[in-house]
């Protein structure tokens, strides 16, 4: 038994900081009182009452997802250095901790995930309710066949200056905002249509059908991405907005904040 | 009209044919307590009481007694019938010949029945309404917040005391007084608090259901030029290179609005 301690001590010694990924309250308890390392907390809320705490806006089911968007999470709000030597703790096969991974922040290149969804204009609960209805969307689909969507979220009034109407606005002098269950099975419905959703900083539906109109100068999107993902990749280097896209041709939700491609999700893994 | 019952029956019966009857509402009223207890049980228990007292105060200080608020409270109605047709059946048999003390006690019986009915409901509903607002404001993380719901509390309990003791005829006007008082004093100030959003939420009110500008246009409101960016009920976000301008909602009917249209 010794060696696999051993084992165990080598993966946490002269740690910096220890991330505790959706910890029990009796769990983190053990180690409130730490005195060498910085101790963070990464979940869904803040049920332990951590001083540092990053909140997960979305399931990451990936451990990798997780523990880059709490690294870039921490680094952000000053938790941790940029060069730290991080042990993270996590739950990845079952309800209870049992996976123990040591990474450096700095091995990671900043890839803007926290970022996308913190430090954007919409408010980040409006950007975690858009991206649930893609992820829906993927998952199911329109009426079982596979859809393609894009959603344009924040500075909605730039972005409806840098784009026109393909038909009728359904959502014309209607005040619903994402997030309601009844406003998602709405969205799916009106994903047939051709266009882009235009959503508020505050979670509005500003319009849907809508025609993007950004100058494509200079963005720079991988190749194979079709005119949709070119859109959204437009419209946020011209304007404030992020955009969440739901491909049709190989189903994944992508992410585009300033141009470029921030985040890439298989909704069949949520 | 009152009836003079246990003479009416003595005309119409013997005296022992009164005795019996006496006996007989005895039965009845057992049998009727019963099912008045059922019935109340089965009312509550269907009307989800249970769940929505679940974790009250009140209701963790009965089941530590042995019971719980719906136990109580239908007990309670039973207690009432049972009591209700003991004292009708001695007024009937006419044991005691003290019609005037009993008269006053029926008569007294019902009110007191509501006044502890009143006292439940209010302590449960004291603390659920307690629990509801502290809930609503979680998000708001000012210390001073958490007088709020300890005020609607208190607020709930005085109302449901004031009606309890109403019930028993003490005397309350000084009380009432008091809660007039209270409320004055809540609308006034509240009123002269919020005057200026609630002259926001009518022109938000305006501005939503008839849409004059939508989010996308230019509009120039006091000088302030911009696209509006979001409209909500108390203010408008209007944007402009870098500033973004929160216009308060009254101030587009005190200056009106100028649509830039090019």
């Amino acid at each position: 038994m010794s060696e696999l301690r051993d084992l165990l001590d080598d993966v946490v010694a002269d740690a910096d900081a220890l991330f505790l990924f959706s910890p029990s309250g009796s769990f983190y308890e053990r180690f409130d009182d730490l005195d060498d390392a910085e101790l963070v907390v990464v979940a869904p809320e803040n049920a332990v009452d951590s001083d540092a705490f990053v909140e997960l806006p979305i399931d990451f089911t990936d451990l990798q997802g997780r523990v880059r968007f709490g690294i870039e999470g921490a680094v952000d709000q000053g938790f941790v250095e940029e060069e730290a030597e991080v042990v993270c703790v996590a739950d990845v096969f079952g309800e209870q901790a049992d996976t123990i991974t040591r990474v450096q922040a700095s091995e990671f290149s900043r890839s803007g995930v926290y970022d996308l969804f913190v430090n954007s204009r919409a408010e980040p609960a409006v950007i975690r309710d858009v991206l649930e209805v893609a992820i829906g969307l993927g998952k199911k689909g329109q009426k079982g066949k596979p859809v393609g969507a894009l959603f344009v979220v924040g500075d909605a009034g730039k972005v409806m200056n840098k784009s026109r109407p393909l038909s009728y606005n359904p959502f014309e002098k209607s005040h619903v905002h994402v997030g309601d269950p009844i406003v998602n099975v709405m969205l799916k419905e009106f994903s047939r249509l051709d266009g882009a959703f235009v959503i508020s900083d505050a979670g509005k539906i500003v319009s849907a059908y809508r025609y993007l109109e950004p100058s494509a100068e200079g963005v720079d999107i991988p190749k194979g991405l079709g005119a949709r993902h070119m859109a959204a990749g437009a419209i946020t280097r011209d304007t404030n907005a992020i955009a969440i896209v739901l491909s049709e041709s190989d189903g994944l939700v992508r992410g585009f904040k300033g141009g470029e491609l921030i985040l890439e999700l298989d909704p069949e893994e949520y | 009209m009152q009836f003079d019952w246990p003479e009416i029956i003595r005309t119409i019966f013997s005296e022992q044919g009164a005795f019996v009857i006496s006996l007989l509402i005895l039965v009845t009223g057992a049998v009727l307590g019963y099912a008045v207890w059922r019935a109340t049980r089965r009312l509550l228990y269907e009307a989800g009481v249970d769940e929505a007292v679940e974790g009250t105060p009140f209701e963790r200080t009965t089941r530590s007694l042995g019971t719980s608020t719906i136990g109580l409270v239908s007990n309670l109605a039973a207690l009432f019938v049972y009591v209700g047709s003991v004292l009708l059946a001695l007024n009937v048999s006419q044991l005691f010949n003290t019609a005037i003390f009993w008269s006053r006690l029926t008569s007294f019986l019902p009110n007191l029945f509501v006044a502890i009915f009143a006292l439940i409901v209010g302590l449960i509903a004291g603390d659920k309404a307690k629990l509801v607002v502290s809930e609503r404001l979680r998000s708001v993380k000012v210390p001073e917040v958490g007088l709020l719901p300890e005020l609607v509390k208190y607020s709930i309990f005085y109302l449901a005391a004031l009606v309890a003791l109403g019930q028993l005829n003490v005397a309350i006007e000084a009380l009432l007084i008091l809660l007039a008082a209270y409320t004055f004093g809540l609308v006034f100030f509240s009123g002269l608090a919020f005057w200026k959003l609630l002259a926001a939420a009518g022109a938000g009110f305006y501005l939503v259901l008839t849409q004059p500008y939508g989010i996308g246009d230019e509009v120039e409101i006091d000088d302030r030029r911009g696209i509006v960016q979001e409209v909500g009920v108390f203010v408008t976000h209007i944007e402009n290179d870098g500033e973004e301008y929160i216009v308060p909602n009254q101030r587009v009917f005190q200056s009106g609005i100028v649509r830039v249209r090019e």
